[in-house]
């Protein structure tokens, strides 16, 4: 290589690293599914798009701590559940050694506007002297010295009422202050999180700080602590993917070392092979980054799957490169194939441009850009920097024999018919569950985890993770105001069986209309006082005992209707920020449901408040949603092929190139179609982006072999140059399809299928048998 | 510990006083509070059952069955829902009725958890003096004291720091009034069942 080969050899690396210091700091990942999906059709896809349907419930990790005697276990998860309160990733921390929710002092005449106690039954003189013979009774019974406290001003409990209402749940077992399994195995805690269920970055931060406080909370005890939940499996998943993801990338970057290095046999070609390729990622991100605002994971993860088919480029030059011949020389001739290729892809791309669903018009720039980028390259730029070839694979006498008994194959054009034929036959036989629309398939959690989360979650009561139900409206007491209309009903559906329990934010705060008619019916302050007098009097109650009663009725009476503001930095605040809150300037309540057990009688209830309230089945939306997002690509998908073809035609003119060119590709997408439904495997979108990689590569194979003129020399060249590219694509699809990740298994069988069968085959239908001399 | 030459090992004085439940007994209930204008009685029965259920009977001047099943307690009052609640929300009434249960089946070694006891004996009269050790429970009860005499408890006597109490007479005790007596005749009443309370 020439001195200023080298030097520009030089920029071109400067240049990517600066690339990729830019991209750096200009790449925003997001996770925001409103970039990956069409506009929601229905309610429930809106609220789930938009995150709504992201109950506390999912961000609820349910821990157990196990191995020591009671006493110790009971110790640790107190010190355990008082640490992690300190924390700001966590938003709820229970273990049973809570006291129960305390209303503050300040807050405590507003119970009288908070309490239903007096909805159905106003608080007049026959009641109050009902519950004074209530509290008679009560002060006969064992309870009495933990009443006498309270009862001068709080006659009628409110306060317990309130407290009792605002735990509906049923509680685990105690032990020593503490939650306990019920074989007293286990001591149980609950956490809420800060971080969003499928945010794994803030989980996995979230689980790193719940290990820390654990080995500390510990101390010399042998106890264990397992975790459970919907963010636990999240980042579960993430950080296996990504293990296995790592070692397939160090193997593949050894094998592909090793295959580059045997086919050129300098090492030299390696580095050079691999720059077009990254100068396409690192280009085609770069535009995406600076068009649009953040990225989604997903057009990354589609994006540089898509551009795979770039590695090859360098491979044709590489392959081609003869001695006598300066290198620009020789990608000027690989260009027409090469050419063609990047041009019918790149345009059949624009189709995604235009699906009006961001992450996918995202994805095709970062694809048209990338490889273009690298086309471009390794047209104009590789040569210049590529040192002498001193292997020519013309003159290898392995391939010389290759190519002849490939030429000696017979060419049959029968599976032209056979192909479609056949994956026809397996498509009629196997017609059930062509799509795969639920999500959880793509990153299942291992069994055993699954039952200790059902058993987990059990003892601890948690609401149900599946069903929802969501209200809305202009403002928050609007919302509080239809939660409160739904009361009776859902009070119903509990009765009859249907759910176990619900809860909602207008528990613990009432609207202000509902809070002032509750204020309009407290008995005035001259009658107040006579009904406590003839009450007091027929009772066995001191006279003037219940002086702070009648003090809290007269200030409950001119107080203006508590608000979210009055609750301040109390527990229930907490709880209400996750309960009721604001999204794109609507106000949204989630009633959490728990035991649900007839989802129809719920949904039917929503129904009856169309328009208010949605009853939210989280699995049934998305997969609907995953449904529409797939028709979606479909779509895009097939104008793309139509668009593919139509560039082809212009670019060979005769129908005869076209098809031969084309045949690999489309019977190639058959055969995989056809093996994956023989083996039962349902379609999931990646699996779809792997089939638009496998008919690219099916093309440009296509495209070579019938570029390649009918002359050995050349034909062996271009053999070459094809082996390379698909062993080093198999090689590295090849790894993925043995991973045990659904997601990077799906793209691994799949690409690695359209491989293997474009190439055969390409040799077989596309290639003109050479002619003899 | 005063009378420490008729005091025995709390384990002695349990197998004394062990009984295989079901056990039952009829008691009446006075209660001092200065809430009240006058005192409140009631009576009724105490049973320990073989399944473990401790049930307070009121049959007078209302009626009321509470049914305590380990941490689950059940109130049912005469035309009105039955209340339950778990104990785990009121650990004070629990250690409170843990006495009771320990009394009835004279199970007395677990009381030592909760409470200092005390056991003076002038046979075959005895107390038990029982000092909540939690200060929160401490609060609201100063001590109980049982008197009795042979493997029989006798009468209950709750002590609530702000001079507030219960008197609890269990079958066999010596008074049976017709009307309200004065807090001093049943308090009389009360500790002769057993030996002199130590205070």
């Amino acid at each position: 290589m020439t001195r200023r080969g080298w030097i520009l050899l030089g920029a071109w690396i400067l240049l990517l690293t600066l690339g990729v210091l830019w991209v750096q700091s200009n790449l925003h990942v997001s996770a925001d599914l409103r970039l990956f999906m069409p506009a929601p059709r229905t309610e429930q896809q809106r609220l789930l798009i938009q995150n709504i349907g992201e109950s506390p419930a999912s961000r609820l990790l349910v821990l157990a701590v196990e191995g020591d005697a009671p006493a110790q276990l009971a110790a640790i998860s107190n010190r355990f559940a008082a640490s992690l309160a300190q924390r700001a990733e966590f938003g709820l921390v229970a273990n049973g050694g809570q006291p129960p929710p305390v209303i503050p002092e300040r807050l405590l005449p507003y119970r009288y506007l908070i309490t239903d106690s007096f909805d159905a039954q106003p608080l007049d003189e026959s009641r109050l002297q009902a519950e004074l013979a209530e509290r008679e009774a009560d002060m006969a019974s064992p309870a009495a010295g933990f009443l006498e406290e309270w009862l001068p001003r709080d006659p009628t409990l409110e306060i317990l009422h309130l407290a009792s209402r605002w735990q509906p749940r049923a509680e685990p077992q105690h032990t020593d202050g503490a939650w306990f399994s019920a074989d007293a195995k286990r001591a149980l805690l609950l956490v809420e999180t800060r971080a969003a269920a499928f945010d794994p970055d803030g989980q996995g931060k979230a689980l790193d700080i719940l290990r820390e406080e654990f080995a500390r909370a510990r101390g010399s005890s042998p106890a264990a602590l397992t975790v459970s939940g919907t963010g636990y499996f999240s980042s579960f998943i993430r950080d296996r993917t990504q293990q296995e993801a790592t070692w397939i990338g160090t193997a593949d970057t050894i094998g592909m070392i090793l295959l580059v290095w045997f086919a050129y046999r300098r090492l030299m070609f390696t580095l050079l092979g691999a720059l077009p390729l990254a100068t396409g990622a690192l280009a085609g991100l770069a535009v995406v980054s600076a068009l649009f605002d953040s990225v989604h994971g997903i057009t990354l993860a589609f994006g540089f799957t898509l551009i795979g088919v770039a590695q090859d480029y360098p491979m044709h030059l590489f392959s081609h490169l003869e001695a006598h011949e300066p290198p620009l020389r020789t990608a000027q001739r690989v260009w027409p194939p090469l050419a063609t290729g990047l041009a019918s892809t790149s345009i059949a791309y624009l189709a995604f441009l235009v699906s009006g669903v961001t992450g996918l018009a995202q994805v095709a720039c970062l694809t048209i850009t990338g490889l273009l980028a690298a086309g471009l390259t390794t047209r104009y730029l590789l040569p210049r920097v590529v040192p002498l070839m001193s292997y020519d694979p013309s003159k290898s006498r392995r391939l010389q024999w290759l190519n002849h008994r490939i030429e000696q194959l017979p060419r049959p054009f029968a599976l032209f018919a056979l192909i479609p034929l056949a994956a026809a036959a397996v498509f009629w036989l196997r017609p059930e569950g062509f799509w795969q629309n639920n999500l959880s398939k793509l990153t299942p959690v291992p069994p055993d985890m699954l039952r200790t989360d059902v058993e987990l979650r059990h003892e601890l009561a948690t609401p149900d993770l599946r069903y929802l139900l969501v209200a809305s409206g202009a403002s928050e007491d609007a919302v509080l105001g239809t939660l409160e209309g739904m009361d009776a009903e859902l009070t119903r559906t509990v009765k009859d069986g249907a759910i176990g329990s619900f809860e909602h934010a207008a528990q613990y705060l009432p609207s202000a209309a509902l809070q002032r008619k509750r204020q309009a019916a407290l008995p005035d302050a001259a009658h107040l006082r006579d009904m406590v007098n003839r009450a007091v009097a027929q009772s066995p109650f001191e006279d003037g005992l219940f002086a702070p009663f009648v003090a809290d009725l007269d200030r409950a009476r001119t107080l203006p209707p508590m608000t979210r503001a009055d609750l301040g930095d109390t527990p229930l605040a907490l709880r209400l920020g996750s309960e009721l809150f604001e999204r794109d300037g609507r106000w949204y309540a989630l009633i959490s449901l728990y035991d649900v057990h007839e989802p129809g009688t719920v949904a039917a209830l929503a129904s009856r408040h169309a328009g208010q309230v949605t009853f939210l089945d989280l699995k049934a939306a998305s997969e609907e949603l995953v449904a529409a997002q797939r028709s979606h690509i479909l779509l895009c998908l097939e104008i793309a092929g139509v668009l593919l073809v139509l560039v082809i035609v212009v670019a060979l003119r005769r129908v005869s190139r076209v098809l031969r060119v084309l045949a690999p590709m489309i019977l190639t997408t058959l055969v995989i179609l056809a093996v994956l439904r023989a083996c039962d495997v349902s379609l999931n979108l990646f699996h779809l982006v792997s089939l638009v990689l496998a008919a690219g590569l099916g093309l440009d194979y296509a495209l070579f072999f019938e570029h390649a003129a009918p002359e050995p020399g050349e034909q062996q060249r271009t053999l070459h140059a094809l082996l390379v590219c698909s062993a080093t694509t198999l090689w590295v699809f090849a790894l993925l399809a043995l991973s045990t990740v659904p997601i990077l298994q799906a793209i691994g069988v799949t690409v690695s299928l359209g491989v293997i069968s474009n190439f055969v085959l390409a040799l077989l239908l596309t290639r003109e048998r050479a002619r003899r001399d | 510990m005063a009378n420490t030459a008729f005091s025995r090992a709390l384990e002695d004085f349990e197998r004394q006083l062990a009984r295989t439940p079901p056990v039952s007994t009829g008691f009446v209930e006075y209660r001092f509070s200065h809430l009240l204008k006058k005192p409140l009685r009631s009576s009724g029965t105490l049973e320990y059952g073989a399944d473990g259920v401790l049930t307070r009977n009121v049959a007078s001047p209302y009626r009321e069955v509470t049914e305590v099943t380990g941490d689950q307690v059940r109130i049912t009052r005469a035309g009105k829902p039955t209340r339950t609640f778990s104990l785990e929300r009121a650990p004070q009434l629990r250690v409170l009725l843990g006495s009771f249960r320990a009394l009835l089946d004279g199970h007395l070694t677990p009381l030592t958890k909760d409470f200092e006891v005390q056991l003076t004996e002038q046979a075959p009269r005895w107390t038990l003096t029982l000092k909540p050790r939690d200060a929160r429970l401490a609060k609201q009860l100063a001590r109980i004291a049982v008197f009795g005499a042979g493997e029989r408890p006798q009468c209950l006597e709750a002590l609530e720091p702000d001079g507030d109490g219960a008197l609890t007479l269990l079958e066999g005790a010596p008074l049976e009034p017709a009307k309200l007596p004065a807090r001093a005749e049943v308090e009389k009443a009360c500790r002769s069942s057993g030996a002199p309370l130590v205070q």
